[in-house]
C-alpha cells in the first residue's frame, strides 16, 4: 500500500438491512422485506434483470429513495430516516452526473466545499485523488472535453475523496465500450484493493458480478434469489433462475420426467440415471456437454458458431434448445445429427414446479466434485 | 449555390421556398426601418408633399429637447425593474413547479393561459383591476385616503404599468425557464445531494448554473421587449399620463408622430431608439452570452 492508498483508506463500514421493503402501494410491492448483511470491506455485486429492484435497493441504502418499512444499518447505526449526506455514503451514477458546469477539480471537491472544508485542504485531496486515478493532467477540464473512461473516473474521484465508508455504484460500466469496460472493470477490482471500503456495485451483466463480486447477491422480482461467492454460485446455483442468469452462454434447461430409474426427455431418452420420480428441470452448462461419437443422447444440430477457441453449437433436443461449447481444439463432424452424453457430476436438478435447486441430486463422490474445472 | 442535399437538387426551388417571406420580411420590416432612417434626415410635411433634406438637424432637435431625455429616463428605468422582475418571477414559479410541489401540475397550466392574451386587453384588465375605486386597492384607499391614485400619483401609475408588463410576461419566461429547468437530469440532483447539497445549495450550484442559456434567452429578450412592447399597455392603462409621468420612448414617439404630427421627430427617435436596442443586445451578447456553456 502506497502513501497515497492510505491516505485515501476509509474505515469499511457493515451494511446491515433488516426487513428493508419498497412498496409504492398495497399491489406494487417492488422488495419485499429483505434481511441481508454486507461484512465492512466485502465488494458485493447486486445481480439481476432490469425491474428486479436492484437499483431501488442501492438508492434506498444511499437515502436516494425512502424505505417502505425495516431498517438500514450503516456501521452500526440506524440510517433509515437520515438524509444522503448524513449516511456517509458516496454513489457512482450510470450516466456519471458529473456537473457539465464545473471544471474537474471542481466536480471532485464539490462534496468537500459543501462540508466546509478550507481551499487548501480542497486542493491537497482532489490532488492526491486525481494522482491515484491519473487524472492530474485533467483538472483544469470541463467534463464534456473528457473521454468516456476519464468521465468515469472523475465521478470515481468524487465518491472516493470524502473517504466514505460505503462506495456504491449503479451501473457504472454499462455506458462503456466492450474494451474500456473491460479495462475499467481491473481498475475498479484494484481500486477496491486499495481503499476497502464496503463497496455494492449493481449490475445486470453477469461478466462483471463475477469478475468483481467478493459475494454476489442474485435479484428476482424483489427477492434474494442466491448471495454467495462467484463460485459458489456458478457450480451451485439455487434455482433455475440463478442458473439461467450466471454464464455465457446460459445454463441448459431440460424438462425431465423421472420414472424411478432414469430421467428422460418426451421422447423417452434417458439423459440421467435416477431414483426419483416426478417432473425435474435438469440442468447442464454448455462447457460441460460432452460431444462425440458413441454418446447415448441424440440432438440435432441447428447453428453452429466458431469463435476461432471454441466453437458454440446450437442444437435441438427432442424439441427443446441445448447449447453446447466445445472444448479448446475439438473438432466435431459437421454432420446433421450429435451424439452427446452429460457428464452426471456436472448435471444440476431443479424442482419441477419451484425451479429450486435439489441439493445432491446425482450420488456423486466427493471426490470428482473438488475437482471441479472454474470456469471464468 | 451547390447543396449537399439530394433532397434539394434544384437550386431554384429553395429560393422559390424562402421567398414568401422573405418578401415579407423586407417589406414589412426592413422598408419600414429604412424609411424611418431616411426620414429622420429629412422634414417632413404632416400631410405628404415635398419634403426637405435637413441634415442633422432632426437629431439636433431631438436631442435638446428635455423631454426626449426624461422619457429615456423612463424607458431605462422601466427596462430594468420590469424585465428584471418578468424574469425573476417566472424563475422562482419554474424552480417551484419543476420541484413538484403541491398544485404545480395545474399551476404550470394556468401559467401558460395569459400568452394568449393581447397586450390592449391586459391594459384593459389591469386598469379595472388597479382601479382606484372599484379595483384590487380599492379597500386600502377606504383605509387611507389617497394612498393609492394612478390617476393622480405618477409613481403609482408607473408601479401598475410596471405590474401589468411582468404580469403578462410570466407565461413565456416561465415556459422557457421551466423547459430549461426538466432538461438537467434527475441525477445530477441526486449526485449533489449525496454530495451534500440541500435543496437550496442545488438551486445556486446546479440549477442557475444549468440554465443559463435559458435565462440569457429571457433576459435579452425582455429587455429588448420591454423596450418596444409597453406601448399597448401604456396606451390602455395610463395613456402616458399623469402628467407623463409613464410616457416611455415608445410611447412618445406614437404621441410626436401621429398626435403631433411631427413625423420627422419620430423617425428621428425611431432611429435613436432602434439603434439603442440593437446595441443592448450586442452588449449582452458580448459581455453575458460568450461566458455561457451551452454544453450539458
Amino acid at each position: 500500500m502506497t502513501a497515497i492508498d492510505s491516505a485515501i483508506r476509509a474505515a469499511a463500514a457493515q451494511i446491515e438491512l433488516i426487513g428493508v421493503t419498497k412498496a409504492y402501494d398495497a399491489k406494487t410491492v417492488v422488495i419485499p422485506p429483505m434481511d441481508v448483511v454486507l461484512r465492512p470491506g466485502e465488494f458485493t455485486v447486486i445481480l439481476g434483470p432490469s425491474g428486479c429492484g436492484k437499483s431501488t435497493l442501492l438508492q434506498m441504502i444511499a437515502g436516494l429513495e425512502r424505505v417502505s418499512g425495516g431498517k438500514i444499518i450503516l456501521g452500526g447505526r440506524e440510517v433509515q430516516d437520515l438524509e444522503p449526506k448524513h449516511r456517509g455514503c458516496a454513489m457512482v451514477f450510470q450516466n456519471y452526473a458529473l456537473y457539465p458546469h464545473m471544471t474537474v477539480a471542481e466536480n471532485m471537491a464539490y462534496s468537500l466545499k459543501v462540508a466546509g472544508v478550507s481551499k487548501p485542504d480542497r486542493a491537497l485531496r482532489v490532488a492526491t485523488v486525481a494522482k491515484m486515478l491519473g487524472l492530474a493532467d485533467y483538472l483544469e477540464r470541463k467534463p464534456g472535453q473528457l473521454s468516456g473512461g476519464q468521465r468515469q473516473r472523475v465521478a470515481i474521484g468524487r465518491a472516493i475523496i470524502r473517504e466514505p465508508g460505503v462506495l456504491l455504484f449503479d451501473e457504472p460500466l454499462s455506458n462503456l465500450d466492450a474494451q474500456l469496460r473491460h479495462d475499467m472493470r481491473i481498475e475498479l477490482a484494484d481500486l477496491h484493493r486499495r481503499i476497502g471500503a464496503t463497496s455494492v456495485f449493481v449490475t445486470h451483466d453477469q461478466v462483471e458480478a463475477m469478475t468483481l463480486a467478493d459475494r454476489i447477491l442474485i435479484l428476482n422480482k424483489g427477492r434474494v434469489e442466491q448471495f454467495d461467492t462467484p463460485k459458489v454460485i456458478y457450480h451451485h446455483p439455487a434455482s433455475v433462475f440463478v442458473a439461467k442468469f450466471i454464464g455465457a452462454p446460459p445454463m441448459n434447461i431440460l424438462d425431465v420426467t423421472g420414472d424411478g430409474t432414469a430421467l428422460r426427455l418426451a421422447d423417452g431418452q434417458a439423459v440421467a440415471r435416477s431414483t426419483r420420480t416426478g417432473r425435474f428441470q435438469l440442468g447442464i452448462r454448455p462447457e460441460d456437454v460432452a460431444a462425440g461419437p458413441g454418446g447415448p443422447i441424440t440432438a440435432t444440430i441447428r447453428y453452429r458458431e466458431d469463435l476461432g477457441s471454441h466453437e458454440i453449437i446450437e442444437a435441438d433436443l427432442c424439441g427443446q434448445q441445448l447449447r453446447i461449447a466445445t472444448p479448446f481444439g475439438a473438432e466435431i463432424d459437421a454432420s446433421s445429427t450429435l451424439s452427446l452424453s452429460f457428464p452426471t457430476v456436472r448435471l444440476h436438478l431443479f424442482d419441477g414446479e419451484t425451479g429450486m435447486a435439489i441439493a445432491d441430486a446425482f450420488e456423486e463422490p466427493q471426490a470428482v466434485r473438488q475437482s471441479v474445472k472454474v470456469h471464468l | 449555390m451547390r447543396s449537399d442535399s439530394s433532397l434539394f437538387s434544384n437550386r431554384w426551388l429553395p429560393i422559390l421556398l424562402v421567398t414568401p417571406l422573405m418578401l415579407l420580411i423586407v417589406l414589412f420590416f426592413y422598408v419600414p426601418v429604412f424609411q424611418a432612417f431616411y426620414w429622420s434626415f429629412f422634414l417632413e410635411q404632416p400631410f405628404g408633399g415635398s419634403s426637405e433634406f435637413v441634415g442633422l438637424d432632426n437629431f439636433r432637435r431631438v436631442l435638446s429637447d428635455p423631454e426626449f431625455w426624461k422619457a429615456g429616463a423612463r424607458t431605462i428605468v422601466f427596462m430594468l425593474s420590469a424585465s428584471s422582475l418578468a424574469v425573476a418571477l417566472p424563475l422562482i414559479l419554474a424552480i417551484a413547479a419543476d420541484r413538484k410541489i403541491r398544485l404545480s401540475l395545474p399551476a404550470r397550466n394556468v401559467l401558460v393561459w395569459p400568452k394568449g392574451v393581447a397586450g390592449a386587453s391586459i391594459g384593459v384588465v389591469f386598469a379595472f383591476i388597479f382601479n382606484p375605486f372599484v379595483g384590487l386597492m380599492a379597500p386600502l384607499n377606504q383605509m387611507f385616503p389617497g394612498i393609492w391614485a394612478p390617476g393622480i400619483d405618477g409613481t403609482d401609475a408607473f408601479l401598475t404599468l410596471v405590474m401589468a408588463h411582468v404580469w403578462s410576461g410570466i407565461p413565456f419566461n416561465f415556459v422557457i425557464l421551466l423547459a430549461g429547468l426538466r432538461s438537467i437530469p434527475h441525477t445530477m440532483y441526486q449526485a449533489a445531494a449525496m454530495d451534500g447539497a440541500g435543496p437550496w445549495r442545488r438551486i445556486l450550484d446546479v440549477q442557475l448554473p444549468l440554465i443559463m442559456p435559458q435565462l440569457f434567452l429571457t433576459l435579452v429578450l425582455e429587455f429588448t421587449e420591454s423596450i418596444t412592447s409597453a406601448f399597448a399597455l401604456i396606451d390602455t392603462i395610463t395613456g402616458g399620463g399623469p402628467g407623463g409621468s409613464t410616457t416611455l420612448l415608445v410611447y412618445k414617439i406614437y404621441v410626436d408622430g401621429f398626435r403631433g404630427y411631427d413625423l420627422s421627430g419620430a423617425s428621428t427617435q425611431t432611429a435613436i431608439l432602434m439603434v439603442f436596442v440593437l446595441a443592448l443586445a450586442a452588449c449582452q451578447f458580448a459581455f453575458i452570452g460568450r461566458r455561457i456553456n451551452y454544453e450539458r
